[in-house]
């Protein structure tokens, strides 16, 4: 027998029904409370000091809150004297050409181990990612003597070069799977619709890697940006850096220097981010590159 | 009749390792190559400082420097205590920001933040908030925990390292934590809801569950996490204890001496680091491959 | 031996209703149907019995008690899913013994329980193979086998055959019918596909936008739906508006005479529906129900042939034998048998709702 059920008037969820309304289970989640209150604090926190530091002039011990503001701390770092101009732009430079030379060897070699099955490819694999593991520092003092020969210590290109070290794997690393994920099939459909090798990369490859192109790029200037004691050993101490004139303050100099030319160095790293939150965020294919290496 | 094969062309064969070339030259010669240049150091060849004579003195010069095994130990406590913690949390952290709730997205894009932030900077934070007259110890004066400055634990150049572990830590977390996010994300809710159903608690889907399917991950990452640290010169040097130090610490001091003729020594120290290292990738990649097989 | 009964059941996500009071009683042993088009709501529901999803409004009741209070993991009600999702960190032996090692089972009874579980998937000997080293028919067993070996409540199935192709899906068909029957086990499946429903099933609850349209055997769909809406989703392609006084229709085409099949209530507004194995063609007026039609096209399908006719401004299919010959633009009679045609009501503004 056909049943013929009646479902009368559809009762809205803003409504008042006549059916038993099931209240939702609600329970305070004091892991979540606490995961996200120390995330908060441990970012918030030293961010603030590093503020209130920057702009204190006097801060006596016990307040909390700086007595006397001032900008003296800042006019020191944007004065000649401190080098900070100085090193941002040799920092910049080396990052730059860092980052150009990881994206001119690197994307070759990603596209392969990305794309394509080969002999030999594991090999290639762990050749390529060992300096993620093993240190670079290590290569960076044997190669030290060799630099010296070839006149490329205290050179932005010799500086560079050491920070290919770490530099390339992370690149190819991300690189790989970005183009891992990314189908030939497109290219091969754009060939036989008549676009040349150019016009394929231009308008088929391009804009389906362009996105994971700009996080490696980004991540491989932050590597170089970050590098300290390559910097100081291939550097020879003439070639100064933005974190060469930090180290210093963080030992036992000016605090509020310490936290002027902290707030600079941090500055591109803040820019990254937001730029590639999006890319970082749930469901990356970047950051699941890291769990497969 | 037999057939003739048509030649693959030249370009076609040569494509693959032509492409691999330019990255397997910037590894092999810099990477390698410095590695080599290094060995050769320490086995005593150094023609620079006059040196050409290979001998392992420096390695045993290195060995039995009173001063290498409290480093070593200084060292992997360092390592083994940053990676065991910063999984720990990383993975808890994980766990909660995978959920949907409000100000979740707020949480992940601020858990995200410290993964691009230069470890020096970290470091210059850790100073501000844990030294001893800090903006932790001010806080807590004025809520009359604390009446001076020594008052507050001493965990900067301490015997413990704890400064040390905080800066790594800071860093690691979002690391660790990101990477095991996304194999959640990849993973999805289902296999959860499936055990579940099948009749598995809370505590019984995490154990039987999750943590098996995060496992590979978590793993990769604890490598890269440790031997960063193991590895990591600056942090120590900054925070932590001048004596004992970390190798990396010992084996550039030595290496930064003056006379060429300590080079090799420092070297020496900087090779049974790498060697370290390589053993525990080696290791790694043996666990994997037994955890695949069976 | 469990029945299930919902009972103004509804999931509210904001203000949309993804299921909007639905009652269904499912008797002990018996198998139904969930049927409906995507994003019908029908996987919500069977979340909601899972207790994976928590019902908004209404109850949920296992021999008559409420389980919307008993979590998940202890209402032995499992589900499988589309996807086979075995755990891909254990073994085939693992998997199936999943449910029995988390209720606390000694090591050698489960052993026991799940050899005999593989066996009656007809995997025995499969136990220490990986997920990945199976096809996807094989994961799809072991996936069943898994749910099964714990004897649960329920069983609920997520579009289990979805991902198979055809001939492992009869197959499999089989393999979940007869296992379902044997243990004696309530199982309410869903599905898009209407054949897989009538085949599998011993009753069909079709839903529409989130409100159940029609409970009831397999065959009435074909025979006795409800609304024209409910006919268009069994395939049917034959739709004749009309207007319904007593015993007659009148339609563009010409009036109808009426006989008992009849599912609209009252005059008014109605639609004409047949299956096209039931009409006749003839190229002479005359008789009850005899209707001018005209040829759009003629396919010849082997067992017969497949006219479409223009009738009044609706196109209809007819099967007629094989042997007629048709072309475009003939003018033919299409009988309606009064005891073949039936009579719905006219749903096409709640049509035009989904």
């Amino acid at each position: 027998m056909t049943s013929t059920p009646t479902p009368g008037p559809a009762p809205g969820p803003d409504q008042a029904v006549s059916e038993r309304l099931l209240p939702e289970r609600r329970q305070i989640n004091w892991l979540r409370w606490a995961t996200v209150t120390i995330i908060v604090v441990s970012v918030v926190l030293p961010g603030v000091s590093l503020l209130l530091r920057s702009f204190a002039f006097r801060w006596h011990y016990p307040d909390v809150v700086p007595g006397e503001w001032g900008l003296d701390a800042w006019t020191y770092t944007i004065d000649d004297t401190s080098r900070v101009f100085e090193s941002l732009g040799n920092s910049l430079r080396i990052a730059l050409l860092t980052t150009t030379l990881a994206l001119l060897v690197g994307m070759p070699a990603a596209r392969a181990l990305g794309q394509h099955q080969f002999r030999g490819k594991r090999i290639v694999e762990w050749i390529l990612m060992m300096p993620i593991i093993v240190p670079a520092l290590v290569a960076a003092m044997g190669i030290h003597i060799v630099f010296i020969r070839l006149g490329l210590t205290a050179t932005v290109l010799g500086v560079s070069l050491v920070h290919l070290i770490p530099a390339t794997p992370y690149f190819v690393l991300v690189m790989s799977s970005v183009f891992a994920n990314y189908s030939p099939a497109l290219e091969e459909t754009a060939r036989t619709l008549g676009a040349n090798k150019i016009r394929v990369f231009r308008y088929v490859t391009l804009p389906a890697i362009s996105s994971g192109l700009l996080v490696a790029c980004l991540f491989t200037f932050l590597i170089s940006w970050s590098q300290y004691v390559t910097t100081v050993l291939i550097g020879s101490g003439i070639l100064i850096t933005l974190p060469m004139v930090l180290f210093p303050f963080l030992g036992q100099g000016n605090a509020a220097v310490a936290a002027s030319i902290t707030l600079i160095f941090v500055a591109p790293a803040v820019m990254v981010l937001i730029l590639t939150s999006r890319s970082l965020g749930r469901g990356s294919t970047v950051m699941g590159g890291f769990g497969k290496v | 009749m037999t057939l003739e094969r048509r030649q693959t062309p030249l370009r076609e064969r040569l494509k693959i390792p032509l492409m691999l070339t330019p990255a397997m030259a910037v590894i092999l010669l810099l990477f390698l190559g410095g590695l080599v240049a290094g060995l050769m150091q320490s086995l005593g060849y150094f023609p620079a400082a006059g040196l050409t004579e290979f001998t392992f003195r420096h390695y045993v010069d290195a060995v039995t420097d009173r001063n290498f095994l409290v480093s070593l130990w200084t060292t992997f406590r360092i390592a083994f205590s940053v990676t065991l913690l910063s999984t720990v949390f990383a993975v808890g952290a994980a766990l909660v920001l995978r959920q949907r709730f409000p100000g979740s997205r707020l949480a992940t894009f601020l858990f995200q933040i410290p993964l691009p932030v230069p470890h020096l900077v970290a470091a210059s934070a850790v100073i501000l908030l844990f030294a001893q007259s800090g903006l932790l110890s001010r806080i807590g004066a004025a809520l009359g925990l604390i009446n001076a400055p020594g008052d507050f634990p001493a965990i900067l150049y301490d015997n413990a390292s704890i400064g040390v572990m905080l800066s790594f830590m800071w860093k690691e977390i979002p690391f660790v934590g990101l990477v095991v996010l996304a194999i959640l994300q990849s993973v999805g809710p289902q296999y959860e809801e499936l055990a579940q159903t099948l009749g598995a608690t809370k505590r019984q889907r995490l154990v039987h569950v999750l943590l098996p399917l995060i496992m590979p991950g978590v793993v990769s990452t604890w490598i890269i996490v440790f031997a960063f640290t193991f590895a990591n010169f600056e942090i120590p040097l900054l925070l932590g204890q001048s004596f004992p130090t970390t190798l990396p610490v010992q084996a550039f001091r030595e290496f930064q001496r003056p006379e060429l003729t300590s080079r090799p020594k420092g070297m020496a120290i900087a090779i049974v680091l790498a060697v370290i290292t390589v053993l525990l990738l080696i290791a790694y990649r043996r666990l994997a491959r037994y955890s695949r097989s069976t | 031996m469990t029945d299930v009964s919902l009972v103004h059941l509804g999931r509210a996500f904001g203000n949309k209703w993804a299921v909007r009071d639905l009652n269904l009683e499912i008797a002990s042993g018996e198998m139904v149907a969930l049927l409906g088009p995507s994003g019908c709501g029908k996987t919500t529901t069977l979340r909601m019995i899972t207790g994976l999803a928590r019902p908004t409004t209404g109850d949920v009741l296992f021999n008559g008690s409420s389980v919307v209070d008993v979590a998940t993991e202890r209402r032995e009600a499992v589900l499988i899913f589309q996807q086979h999702l075995l755990f891909p960190t254990m073994t085939v032996a693992q998997n199936v013994g999943f449910g029995l090692k988390m209720a606390g089972m000694g090591k050698g009874e489960i052993n026991r329980r799940v050899e005999e579980m593989l066996e009656r998937v007809e995997l025995s000997g499969f136990g220490t193979r990986k997920a990945h080293q199976l096809s996807g028919g094989q994961q799809q067993r072991v996936a069943l086998a898994r749910g099964l070996v714990t004897h649960p409540k329920v069983l609920l199935l997520d579009e289990p055959l979805a991902n198979l192709d055809a001939n492992l899906r009869i197959t499999m068909r089989h393999l979940i019918r007869s296992i379902q029957r044997d243990l004696g086990i309530t199982a309410i499946f869903v599905t898009h596909d209407q054949e897989e429903a009538v085949m599998l099933a011993d009753r069909i609850a079709l839903m529409f936008d989130g409100t159940l349209q029609q409970v009831g055997r397999p065959d009435e769909f074909y025979r006795h739906p409800r609304t024209a809406g409910i006919a268009s989703f069994f395939r049917s392609q034959n739709f004749l508006p009309g207007t319904r006084h007593g015993d007659v229709v009148s339609t563009g085409a010409g009036d109808l005479a009426v006989g008992h099949n009849v599912a609209a209530t009252g005059d008014g507004p109605v639609v004409v529906t047949a299956r096209p194995e039931t009409l006749e063609l003839s190229n002479r007026p005359g008789g009850e129900n005899n209707l001018p039609a005209t040829v759009t096209s003629a396919i010849y399908m082997g067992t017969h042939t497949q006219v479409f006719v223009q009738l009044a401004d609706t196109t209809w299919t007819v099967h007629a034998p094989p042997s007629v010959t048709l072309n475009t633009g003939d003018q033919v009679f299409v009988e309606l048998p009064k005891e073949h045609i039936w009579i719905l009501e006219d749903d096409s503004a709640a049509q035009d709702g989904r």
